[in-house]
């Protein structure tokens, strides 16, 4: 018993602590959408009435076009996945495995150009994107689809980095093989790199997934319409400006947004980490 | 499988797509030179250049991979860090936004003013013949007439129909516009100028009211200045962006104009007072949030991994709770903290049974800080220092151990050291990350307390980057060109601290 206290009682003391430091948070959350004042409160901790207005508030109220909000995130930060992995693994496939002239050059290039803070770029993309909108309205400023070209060509630099590391670990004889059997670049690139690649494909996807949904400043400058935001700026709304403190239907919102994706980077937490350690070049 | 990526099927299927995407691109080609843009135009036609050849001939075939990555890379990421470059070589600010061109028209149809006597009539706007025009109410000579830019017909007050303060509504061969139709055509009036006499004009004030005004500054192409007809005064170009009165350079004519004046957003970062004092005070802040920030999460996180380090009971469920901080998406948590630290109502300070206006005072402000950066930070550093610690070899801590060291003395001289070695890319990544944390910022604080009474451009909690974007998009003014300027030093910063660290981590090892 003692030697158990000795050995085991201080960790399970620091252990239990910090998870009280990482829970309190939200299980406030957790109260707060269940409480019809709409405010966050520690009145006390074991919440006297439940009720869901705030989530019927969500789903009701005309004003607040919560699902279109959620529908925009997912379709914009699932789009921004797809694409970006998808052009940037064609990129990663030619840097790693494709000999051609300043191949050296543009790697280093590529991990300068990433360097530097996409928000520090924000005002000449915002300039670049309203000159765009005066012949071009549908990709402009205030368009989604402009956003994602945005969130596209950020995610670039990163993405061609972790598959790189990745497609080097793949040994060339595969390939040198394929190519004496007659095998052209194209070929295997999708007959052998593909299905090899397919579940750092996946983890790569998710992270850009994840980033693209929490991305806040470049969704808040562009969409402007109600209808055309993001979760993440819609629902700020409700605590600052125009709602004022609104936190019943916040919280209510924030937990049903944030399930799907605490859900899958738990299931999915071993490759999530290996893949976050790879790129840690970036951070 | 192989046949996908042979024959007639995959020709027909590329040449489709590649169609497509260049009859988007023609279209926006056309659209973007026919607005006058020449940059993006061009763009646009090189991509559809480079695509066409690509993926038509064999020019290259390392091209047909990364072409597609390259092209979002340039438009997206590297020509807004020149399009930056390039303003922060530039007095682009408030009322220094447009072109020279578009500057100068703009001066010229502001630069009217009303006659000595500040005449002003009672009008109607409406159209006549089709073009715009107002029905005019001299009240005070009783005298009426039709007003277009081109011509002035006086009207007999027989023909018109008077209300009761003797201002004319209707007249023949005039249709007056209906209230609805006020706003759409204001665009079309109200830089109209309507013929009055001589060298006078009637200008729209508002609806209902006309000014007998005449033009004051004229333009001179010449010599590109601007001359007062009545006062005489000459304005010239001051090379900054302005029309200015060589002997007072704050006499202006606004709007001005982006103009290139250099180095001279970078100089002013050290020269000017209003910014280099912020500027220092800002930079002092940043290096020390970022330090903190690293050593706190560190801190936490490697003391976790340490207690989690043996097999134990419930594990696993420790470890889910620990990384749920880092799964929750982090905008939500932020703003949540922020509700948390809430004067009157904030859990908080209902915990800690105390009164504090959190984001009030720079100390509680900065602590907040610290501490929701360490809710959002530490699970990382949990996760990659637990995985740090397996990477230790067992034998090394064993020997130590036959050794006759403590464990005390084991952490510190063998665990501790090579754990940093290890994680030393990781660090200060994390550094380069939280020098740049934005969000936290700007959500949690937004950088205040800010004493704006005084003018103050910086907030107490304001890093280097929330206080660019103040610059950049504040609600007083907002100076692109310095912004740029800013920006570029961030980015040199940075950039230097990363490569510093992709140094040690050697990634770059085999291009070497």
């Amino acid at each position: 018993m003692t030697r158990w206290l000795r050995n085991y009682a201080w960790r399970h003391a620091i252990i239990i602590a910090v998870c009280l430091f990482s829970l309190f948070p939200l299980y406030l959350v957790v109260i707060s959408s269940f409480n019809p004042n709409g405010s966050l409160q520690l009145s006390s901790f074991i919440p006297r009435e439940i009720s869901f207005d705030n989530y019927k508030l969500l789903f009701n109220d005309p004003t607040i076009p919560y699902l279109t909000w959620v529908k925009n995130s997912l379709v914009i930060a699932g789009s921004a996945a797809v694409l970006s992995v998808t052009i940037g693994s064609a990129s990663a496939f030619a840097f790693s495995r494709l000999y051609f002239k300043g191949r050296k050059t543009g790697i280093q290039l590529l991990l300068l150009v990433q360097m530097f803070p996409a928000i520090l770029a924000i005002s000449a993309v915002y300039v670049i994107m309203e000159r765009v909108y005066t012949f071009a309205p549908a990709i402009g400023l205030g368009s989604q689809a402009g956003l994602l070209l945005i969130y596209l060509g950020g995610a670039m630099g990163v993405n061609i980095w972790l598959l790189k590391g990745f497609v080097d670990s793949i040994p060339k004889d595969l390939d040198e093989a394929a190519k004496i059997d007659g095998a052209s670049a194209v070929q295997i690139y999708w007959l052998i790199f593909m299905p090899l690649a397919a579940p750092v494909l996946a983890v790569v996807a998710l992270l850009t997934f994840i980033g693209t949904f929490n991305e806040f400043i470049l969704a808040r400058l562009f969409l402007v319409e109600m209808e055309s935001r993001t979760v993440a700026v819609g629902l700020q709304q409700f605590i600052g400006g125009q709602y004022s403190e609104n936190w019943g239907p916040f919280a209510a919102g924030s937990i049903l947004a944030s399930i799907p994706i605490v859900t899958i980077f738990l299931s999915l937490q071993k490759y999530i980490v290996n893949g976050l350690t790879a790129g840690s070049v970036k951070g | 499988m192989t046949w996908i990526f042979r024959g007639k099927v995959a020709f027909v299927l590329k040449l489709v797509i590649l169609l497509l995407l260049v009859s988007v691109l023609g279209t926006l080609t056309q659209s973007a030179i026919a607005q006058g843009e020449y940059f993006i135009g061009g763009f646009l036609a090189l991509t559809i250049l480079l695509l066409a050849i690509t993926y038509l001939t064999k020019v290259s075939i390392p091209l047909k991979f990364f072409l597609p990555g390259i092209l979002l890379l340039v438009a997206f990421v590297l020509s807004p860090i020149l399009y930056t470059v390039t303003m922060s070589g530039f007095n682009y600010k408030t009322g220094n936004q447009i072109s020279k061109e578009e500057a100068i028209l703009q001066v010229q149809n502001r630069g009217f003013e009303g006659d000595e006597n500040g005449t002003t009539f009672d009008i109607k706007i409406g159209r006549s013949n089709l073009q715009e025009a107002i029905l005019v109410s001299d009240i005070t000579n009783n005298s009426y007439f039709l007003s277009t830019v081109a011509d002035r017909v006086p009207l007999n007050p027989q023909d018109l129909t008077i209300n009761e303060y003797g201002v004319a509504t209707t007249a023949p061969n005039f249709a007056p516009l209906q209230d609805s139709e006020l706003a759409a055509a204001d665009k079309s009036f109200s830089l109209k100028r309507f013929k009055y006499q001589d060298e006078f004009f009637i200008a729209l004030e508002g609806y209902e009211v006309g000014i007998v005004s005449r033009q004051v500054l004229a333009y001179d192409a010449q010599s590109d200045q601007f001359k007062n007809i009545i006062s005489g005064a000459v304005y010239v170009d001051n090379g900054r962006g302005n029309y200015a009165l060589p002997d007072d350079p704050n006499s202006y004519l606004e709007p001005g104009w982006r103009a290139p004046i250099w180095f001279e957003n970078y100089t002013k970062l050290f020269t000017d007072e209003r910014v280099r004092g912020p500027l220092i005070t800002v930079f002092i802040w940043t290096i020390m949030f970022a330090s903190l920030s690293v050593l706190t999460t560190f801190a936490l996180g490697l003391l976790l991994a340490l207690a989690l380090n043996k097999p134990m009971r419930g594990r696993r469920i420790y470890r889910s709770i620990l990384v749920l901080p880092y799964a929750m998406p982090s905008i939500m948590s932020i703003l949540i903290w922020g509700g948390m630290f809430n004067t009157e109502f904030g859990a908080i300070n209902t915990l800690l049974g105390t009164d504090i206006a959190w984001f009030q005072s720079e100390l509680f402000a900065k602590t907040a800080i610290i501490v929701v950066n360490l809710w959002l930070g530490f699970p990382y550093f949990y996760l990659v220092s637990s995985g740090a610690l397996q990477a230790i070899p067992d034998e090394l801590l064993e020997a130590a151990a036959i050794d006759g060291a403590n464990p005390r003395q084991i952490f510190r001289q063998i665990t501790l050291p090579l754990l940093l070695r290890i994680l030393s890319p990781l660090l200060i990544a994390s550094f380069a990350f939280n020098f740049n944390n934005f969000n936290l910022i700007y959500l949690l604080t937004g950088g205040g307390p800010i004493n704006s009474l005084d003018g103050e451009l910086a907030g107490a909690t304001d890093i280097l980057i929330s206080f660019t974007y103040k610059i950049a998009f504040g609600s007083s003014v907002q100076d692109l060109g310095l912004a740029s300027a800013i920006s570029l030093v961030i980015f040199l910063i940075v950039a230097s601290i990363s490569l510093y660290g992709i140094r040690k981590s050697k990634v770059l090892e085999s291009f070497q």
